[in-house]
This record gives structure tokens, C-alpha cells and sequence, in this order.
């Protein structure tokens, strides 16, 4: 790492360079989408909002006339495309007003839904009772919620108060077209930290970076001011012209973010970095034509995985902090993070929990590969033996399932696991023990899926063992046995610190693998029962594909996933490079 | 230095025995002459354990050859009765409008796998050789993120790749399958192509550039030639990665005539009850046959290659 110090110079500045710009780039859109989110959802919120208070106003001005409500609800029905319902709810201890007691709904925009409201048996009838508690306690009520399946609702209630005393409630639901949930801030903080960290430790912070840095957040702050500032006098004109009179047509899309402040600051940083060192570009282009036939030949290859596996990484990642849903996304922050992270509110003995989930791919990889190692190393030290006859014929067969593709082995141990006609249950039988359900039990379930990868995964060990074994010089044994060791101690002291250097790699290699044996989990168990025998991929795999698809939360599972095996991979190459050294 | 320290230990302990070391070595010349019947239990032993791992297959083949759908209750893997209904059934599988289901099917997956070969062999050979023979900024770089891509597998980009596919109009065609595999299967190709070309000889390379042959002449005129067994399996491992890939086809296909084989398969074992076990016994041993050969030709340098790279890593 002898760098010369203008080339470490030209790197800071880069790196500066880039700094400066993510950091005003993800301020920006953060706040930009901040800002637009909220004012999405007042927009969203207000037309109820204003039904609520407009019906209430109207109650409370006709003297509860049935006839002048009514009136107003149709007036409300007639141009509120997006209601659903608006209903008055009269207190039943409410003594002025009697005949509301029987009829507590006056009007609806549904007739159906009058008749299921009415009726006390209905679960809906139940929710107004809530709500009309917590108007009572709380005062108005706006809210936007996402119940199961169906499109977001939002519910306004509004107090109806005659005379100092609490009659009842104005309630109006709507369903507007899209609601954007609000993006918690201190994702934002957090990145911000994040960068300005990265750069204090990167070294970048040293004198003309600082200016850039400084130049950036200036910029920034003419920015935001100018164009944040004209998107809320957006959303606040649009909400004040539409509770100004009912039937207002509000549906209007927020100012766009004009692209050229971002590529003017960005322009700006790079300038400042490129005239303190203009060698950069040179250095690049020196690089390009000195080696431009090594890059030549990497090109059609870095193309590919540039375009397959780098670009979809990076939607991937990207893809984490959105939420999808009926085919629209929205920014959400570091949620679905946080909702995988924190267990998504379920207990932690709950199959859909993470840490439940991570507990069974861990069970799953440890047992796996211990099965794996043990069988083939007993395999191949049996097999090891020069005097062994015909030890060419069971190794060809022994690896057999090892050739067989694995989606296959699934689906013939998926038969063999079978209630009914599986060959397990029938050995079963013959022992005079009675047929399992292997798919109804976690236990039993896990004990096919382990019994499945095992028949698959020990050739693999055994090929790996049987190798490094025969690298193994006789006279090492030979020397053991002279000095009189036991044929235990034999393996404990020569034979399994001389594999090591071989067994380990293939040891990494083999959980990598099994952590993500997809096919064997997907089709043996399928999950049963109800989800608790799924590792993380075939998890992730089922939010996405089969679970309502939402990507953005299986792609912070596919993150994740990713983060535990790089650091198992780091942690583990270390640890292989330690025993190299000491072994070699 | 381990040899060192075990034997170390172990004569530590030899050092109680001295005395009686020639006696000892002449017990153990004895247990090795006199073992006939614990060599007969070992083959007992590796018999049973064979016969137990081959089991499943067997069972498999018998489906496959007797008459009827479900399996049946018996561990013998003799038939009672043989037929080839199921094969000629899977085979014959086609559409009520005379489109030779089965036909299509296994096109697709030929071309799927045999476009993955040319193109990652093409892909890895190019690239193999710039990391062998070149020296140059962000090598280092390139083969530390060909070792790390080849850890995670194309499930985990699966959402994304859906999306991009989908987007680029690639969904249900097997031109979005093959890009897809070939960039799985491309990164181990190149660190196995990578080691072999290492072991080349750069005299030759040299050599050739004085009598003034150009970097591409000595390209495919030398170092491929010369490479070829280490070429026979990155093709392989790229038909192999492509012909038995069944998760990203399921998800990916749409329409019966753009299956693959895998997700042929896959149908035969219903969900609730309707599995066609015969059929999915046939069905597997025409597929499995081909992959089955070819790993049996090649597995010596397949298990060289994995552990190679493995150990680099």
C-alpha cells in the first residue's frame, strides 16, 4: 500500500468529491420526500376532515332536525367521490335527542352498510362504539389506516357538542387514491451521521474537501429553502381551497423537485475537487490506456455482471426502503428494517418472527454441516484404506447423490416422507412403529428436511476428506505408530489438524450453501407447519412471491441475509488464514 | 509445522513406551494380517450404508418402471411388473392443440443451457485470462468480488431480477434465463479458469510474442488449446447450473410452453394429494440421466476445481 502522495491526494479528493454529494443528494431527496409525504397525507386526510366538521357544524346549527342531516349527508354523498360512509352517532344517554337512540345512524352513503352497521352483531358495529369512546375522551380524530387486503381508509370523527355536553359524533370515511405514510426523520440523521462519519475516518475532511462539504450544504440550504418553502404553500393553498367549499376538486399533484440545484452543487464539488487536482483524470485515463487490453478482455464479463448482478444488488438495496403495494411504491425509510428487525410485534416463539426464523436457519446449517463432516469423514477414513477391496466401486456409488439434481433428491425424499405410501413410514412399520405425519410437527418436519440435505450434502464431504487424506504421507503414521500411539491418538493429533487446511474452506463453502438451500427447504417441507420450519431465503422468497408481494420487505431480508454471510464469510476467512499460519 | 507439534506430542507421550516399542510394532503387524473378519464387517458396514444412499434412487427407478401412480409399499427395489407407460406418457405430454408439450419443453431447456455454456465460457475465458496474465489496477478488486458474488446465490436478487426482467420485456423468455445463469455460474468459472491458466507457462506467451503474434492470436492459437480440459468443465458446470435450476424458472416462466424441464417436474408433484408419482419418476430419470453422465465424467475435476477455489478464498 505504498501509495504516492499525490495519488493519495487525487483519491481523497474523489472521495470528498463523493462525500459531498451523497450527502447533499440524500438530504435533499429525503427531505424532499419528507415534505411531499406529509403534505400527501393532509391532502389525503383533509376532504374527510372537512365532511366531519361540515356534518357536525350542520347538527349542531339545524338542532339535530333529522330532515336537515340527512340533507347534508346527500349533499356529502353527492360529491365526495371517495366516501364510503358518514354517519352521526348519537349518544344513547343523549336524553334530548330520543328518537336518535333507536336509530343511532341517520344516513349513510351505503345502504348495505347501514343495514350491517345497525346491526350489533356486526364487528363494525363494534369499531363506531371504540371510536365513539375515544372522540368522547379524546376530541376529533384523524386517522389513516391499512386494515388487511383493502385500500387505505381515512376515518375523521368530530365531536357534536350541544350546550357544553357531548351528543355524539360526526363520522366520515374515505378511500383516497393513494396515501403516502409519513417518513420517520431519523433515518435522515442517522445517514447524515453515517456520511459525515465515513468521511472523518476516510480522511477526507482536510482543507479544500472542508470547502466543498461547506460549499454543498450551502447550496443545499438556498435549495431547500426556495423549494421545500413552495411545496408546502402548495399542499397548505390546496387544503385551504378545498375546506373553503365542500365539492372542491383537490386531486393535484405537488411541484416536482427541479433536477438543476442537485446538479449544479454536484457540478460545484466535483470543480472544486477536480482544480485542486486535475491529475485525477489523467491518472484514470493513464490507467485506461496502459491497461486497456486487460480491461478489454474483463469487459464482456464485467458487462454481464455489472448488468445482472450489480444493478439488480443495488434496486435491491434500494428497494429496502420502499414499500410496495397494488403495484405503487412508497418511501418508508428504514421500516422494513425496522420491521424485521424488531420481530414485526410478534412473540418471539411466532414462525413469522425474524429471530425465530434466524434461529431455525442456524439449527438447520450447524446441523447440516456437522452431519455432512462427520458422515464424510467416517466415509472417507473407512475408504481411505489401500488394502480396502473394491473401494473405487462404493465411492462411484456413494456419490451419487452428489450428481442427482437437488430439486429432484426434494422431491423423492418429499415421497418418501409421505403419510400414506412414504418408504420412512413403511421402515416404520416393519419396526412396529407407528406412521408419523412428518409434515404436522416442527421437529418432524425439520428432521426431513435434515435427513433430505444430509443424504445430499455428505458426498461432497467425503470427496473433500478423501483428497485431502491421501495427501497425508504414510510415513507420518508410520512414525505415530513406532513411537506408540493409539489409532486415536493417531487421528486426534496427525490426521485431523492435517486436514484442516482442506476441511476448512470446504467447511465455509458447504454453510454458505446450506444456509441458502433453497430447494430443499421450498419443496420438502414447504415450510409446514404454518411456516415454522422456513430458513431466511425461502422466507424472504415467500414475502415476495407469495405473501401479498411485498418486495421492499423481502429485499431488506435478501440485505440481511447478505450482511450475516459477508460477516460470517470475513469472520471465518480470518480464522482460515490464522490456522494457515499456524498449520503451514 | 502441525506434523511437527503432533509428532512432538505424541513422542512425549512414546517416551513412557519406549521400552516396549518393538513389541508394540509388532502387535500392530499382527492386527494387520489378522483382519480379515474386521475388514468383513467394514465392507458389511459400507454395504449397508450404500445400499441405504442408493435406496431412494432405486425406489425412483422402480416407480418409474412399474404401472400405477402412487408409490408402493414395498422396500424391494425389483419390480413386479415393468412398463413404459410412464415414460411414453411424460414424453408424449402435448397440448389439446397438437404442440409437442414435452418437445418444447426440453428445447427450452437445451437452449437455456446450452446458450448458459457458450456464453459463461465465453464470459469466464475472457476474464480468466485478464486476471491470469495481466497486471492491472482493480485486479485485486475484480477477483475479491468474483469470490464474494459466488457465495450468494441469484435467489437472494431474485425480486430485483424479477423486476428488471420484466421491465426489459425478458420475462417468460429464455434469453432473460440464460444472461440470468450465466452470470451465477460465471464467477466460480472464472477463479477455476483463472487457476488453470496460471499453470501455463508464460515462455510460451512470450515466445509467440516475439515471432510477432498479436495478444489475441496467442489468445485462442495457445492458451485456449491448451486449456481445453479446464474448458470441458467450466462448460459443464455451466450446463449443469442451467439444467438443473428450477427456483428462478418457476418464479421467472409464465406460460406451459416456456417451461423448463425442472418446472415440468416440479407439476407432477402436486400440492393436495394429486402427485403422478409415476410420471415424476420417469420425468426425473430422463433428466437426470444426461446431468448424471456428465458428472460422472468429470467430478475428479470438478471436486479439484471447488476446493482450489475454495482454498484461495
Amino acid at each position: 500500500m505504498s501509495r504516492s502522495p499525490a495519488r493519495r491526494r487525487a483519491a481523497g479528493a474523489v472521495l470528498g468529491a463523493l462525500l459531498a454529494t451523497s450527502l447533499v443528494g440524500v438530504t435533499a431527496a429525503a427531505l424532499y420526500l419528507r415534505a411531499r409525504n406529509a403534505g400527501e397525507q393532509a391532502l389525503a386526510e383533509a376532504p374527510a376532515r372537512t365532511y366531519a366538521r361540515h356534518l357536525a357544524a350542520a347538527m349542531v346549527g339545524s338542532g339535530a332536525g333529522h330532515d336537515q342531516v340527512q340533507e347534508v349527508v346527500q349533499q356529502i354523498r353527492r360529491d365526495g367521490r371517495n366516501v364510503v360512509h358518514a354517519s352521526v352517532v348519537v349518544e344513547p344517554r343523549s336524553t334530548k335527542y330520543r328518537f336518535l337512540r333507536k336509530r343511532r345512524y341517520l344516513a349513510h352513503t351505503e345502504r348495505s352498510r347501514v343495514r350491517q352497521a345497525l346491526d350489533p352483531r356486526r364487528a363494525g358495529d363494534k369499531e363506531i362504539y371504540d371510536l365513539a369512546n375515544r372522540v368522547r375522551h379524546k376530541g376529533r380524530i384523524v386517522e389513516t389506516r391499512a386494515p388487511q387486503g383493502k385500500p387505505f381508509e381515512v376515518i375523521a370523527a368530530e365531536p357534536v357538542r350541544l350546550g357544553g355536553r357531548h351528543v355524539g359524533m360526526a363520522l366520515v370515511v374515505t378511500r383516497p387514491r393513494v396515501i403516502a405514510p409519513g417518513v420517520p426523520a431519523w433515518p435522515l440523521g442517522l445517514g447524515i451521521a453515517l456520511v459525515i462519519v465515513l468521511a472523518l475516518f476516510a480522511g477526507a475532511f482536510t482543507r479544500q474537501r472542508y470547502l466543498v462539504v461547506m460549499a454543498a450544504v450551502v447550496c443545499f440550504a438556498l435549495y431547500a429553502r426556495s423549494h421545500l418553502g413552495q411545496l408546502e404553500a402548495f399542499y397548505v393553498t390546496t387544503i385551504e381551497n378545498q375546506a373553503a367549499g365542500i365539492g372542491t376538486d383537490v386531486a393535484g399533484r405537488p411541484p416536482a423537485l427541479p433536477g438543476w440545484p442537485l446538479m449544479a452543487t454536484t457540478a460545484i464539488a466535483l470543480a472544486i475537487c477536480l482544480l485542486g487536482q486535475i491529475r485525477v483524470g489523467e491518472r484514470v485515463a493513464g490507467a485506461l490506456r496502459s491497461h486497456h487490453v486487460a480491461y478489454l478482455y474483463l469487459l464482456p464479463a464485467a458487462a454481464g455482471m455489472l448488468v445482472l448482478v450489480f444493478v439488480p444488488f443495488g434496486y435491491g438495496l434500494g428497494l429496502g426502503f420502499f414499500n410496495h403495494a397494488h403495484g405503487s411504491y412508497t418511501y418508508v425509510g428504514l421500516s422494513n428494517f425496522a420491521e424485521i428487525l424488531s420481530g414485526g410485534g410478534r412473540p418471539l416463539s411466532h414462525p413469522l418472527n425474524f429471530y425465530f426464523t434466524l434461529g431455525v436457519t442456524v439449527l438447520w446449517t450447524g446441523f447440516n454441516v456437522l452431519l455432512h463432516v462427520v458422515i464424510g469423514l467416517a466415509l472417507a477414513l473407512v475408504l481411505k484404506d489401500p488394502l480396502l477391496r473394491f473401494k473405487g466401486v462404493y465411492r462411484v456409488l456413494l456419490i451419487l447423490p452428489w450428481a442427482v439434481p437437488n430439486y429432484i433428491t426434494a422431491l423423492i425424499w418429499k415421497g418418501m416422507f409421505h403419510h400414506q405410501y412414504g418408504a420412512v413410514n413403511h421402515v416404520l412399520e416393519l419396526f412396529g412403529i407407528e406412521k408419523i405425519s412428518w409434515f404436522s410437527h416442527f421437529s418432524t418436519a425439520f428432521a426431513a428436511n435434515l435427513v433430505t440435505n444430509t443424504w445430499l450434502g455428505f458426498p461432497f464431504m467425503m470427496v473433500v476428506c478423501l483428497g485431502a487424506l491421501q495427501s497425508i504421507p504414510r510415513d507420518v503414521y508410520e512414525a505415530a505408530d513406532v513411537d506408540g500411539a493409539s489409532r486415536w491418538q493417531a487421528f486426534w493429533d496427525i490426521t485431523l489438524p492435517l486436514l484442516r487446511p482442506a476441511l476448512f474452506p470446504a467447511i465455509i463453502l458447504g454453510t454458505i450453501w446450506t444456509f441458502n438451500m433453497f430447494n430443499i427447504i421450498y419443496l420438502v417441507s414447504a415450510g409446514a407447519p404454518g411456516g415454522s420450519t422456513d430458513i431466511l431465503i425461502t422466507e424472504a422468497y415467500r414475502w415476495a412471491f407469495e405473501r401479498a408481494d411485498r418486495y421492499g420487505l423481502a429485499a431488506a431480508y435478501a440485505l440481511i441475509i447478505l450482511v450475516i454471510l459477508l460477516t460470517y464469510t470475513l469472520v471465518t476467512n480470518r480464522m482460515t488464514k490464522a490456522t494457515e499460519d499456524t498449520y503451514s | 509445522m502441525s506434523a511437527n507439534c503432533g509428532s512432538s506430542r505424541l513422542r512425549r507421550s512414546g517416551v513412557k513406551h519406549r521400552n516396549c516399542g518393538s513389541s508394540r510394532l509388532r502387535r500392530s503387524g499382527v492386527k494387520h494380517r489378522n483382519s480379515s473378519a474386521s475388514r468383513l464387517l467394514v465392507h458389511l458396514v459400507l454395504i449397508t450404508f450404500t445400499g441405504l444412499t442408493l435406496l431412494p434412487v432405486a425406489l425412483v427407478v422402480r416407480k418409474a418402471i412399474t404401472p400405477g401412480q402412487e408409490f408402493e409399499l414395498t422396500l424391494n427395489p425389483i419390480p413386479s411388473r415393468v412398463t413404459l407407460d410412464h415414460f411414453r406418457h411424460v414424453v408424449g405430454a402435448s397440448l389439446p392443440d397438437g404442440t409437442w408439450l414435452f418437445g418444447r419443453q426440453l428445447l427450452n431447456s437445451l437452449l437455456a443451457a446450452l446458450g448458459t455454456t457458450v456464453l459463461g465460457v465465453f464470459l469466464a475465458c475472457t476474464a480468466a485470462y485478464a486476471f491470469s496474465r495481466f497486471r492491472f489496477p482493480g485486479r485485486r478488486f475484480g477477483l475479491l468480488t468474483f469470490l464474494v458474488v459466488q457465495m450468494f446465490p441469484a435467489t437472494l436478487l431474485m425480486i430485483p431480477l424479477y423486476i428488471i426482467l420484466s421491465r426489459l420485456g425478458l420475462l417468460s423468455n429464455i434469453l432473460g434465463l440464460v444472461l440470468v445463469y450465466s452470470t451465477t455460474a460465471i464467477p466460480f468459472c472464472v477463479w477455476m479458469l483463472k487457476g488453470y491458466f496460471d499453470t501455463i507457462p508464460r515462455e510460451l506467451e512470450e515466445a509467440a510474442l516475439i515471432d510477432g503474434a498479436s495478444r489475441l492470436r496467442i489468445f485462442y492459437g495457445i492458451i485456449l488449446p491448451l486449456a481445453r480440459p479446464a474448458i470441458a468443465v467450466t462448460a459443464l458446470f455451466c450446463f449443469m447450473t442451467a439444467w438443473n435450476e428450477y427456483i428462478l424458472a418457476a418464479t421467472f416462466l409464465g406460460r406451459e410452453t416456456s417451461y423448463t424441464l425442472p418446472v415440468l417436474i416440479k407439476s407432477y408433484v402436486g400440492e393436495y394429494g394429486s402427485t403422478q408419482w409415476g410420471s415424476f419418476a420417469a420425468g426425473a430419470i430422463i433428466v437426470s440421466i444426461p446431468v448424471v453422465a456428465l458428472f460422472y465424467a468429470l467430478q475428479k475435476n470438478l471436486v479439484a476445481g471447488l476446493t482450489a477455489g475454495g482454498v484461495k478464498g
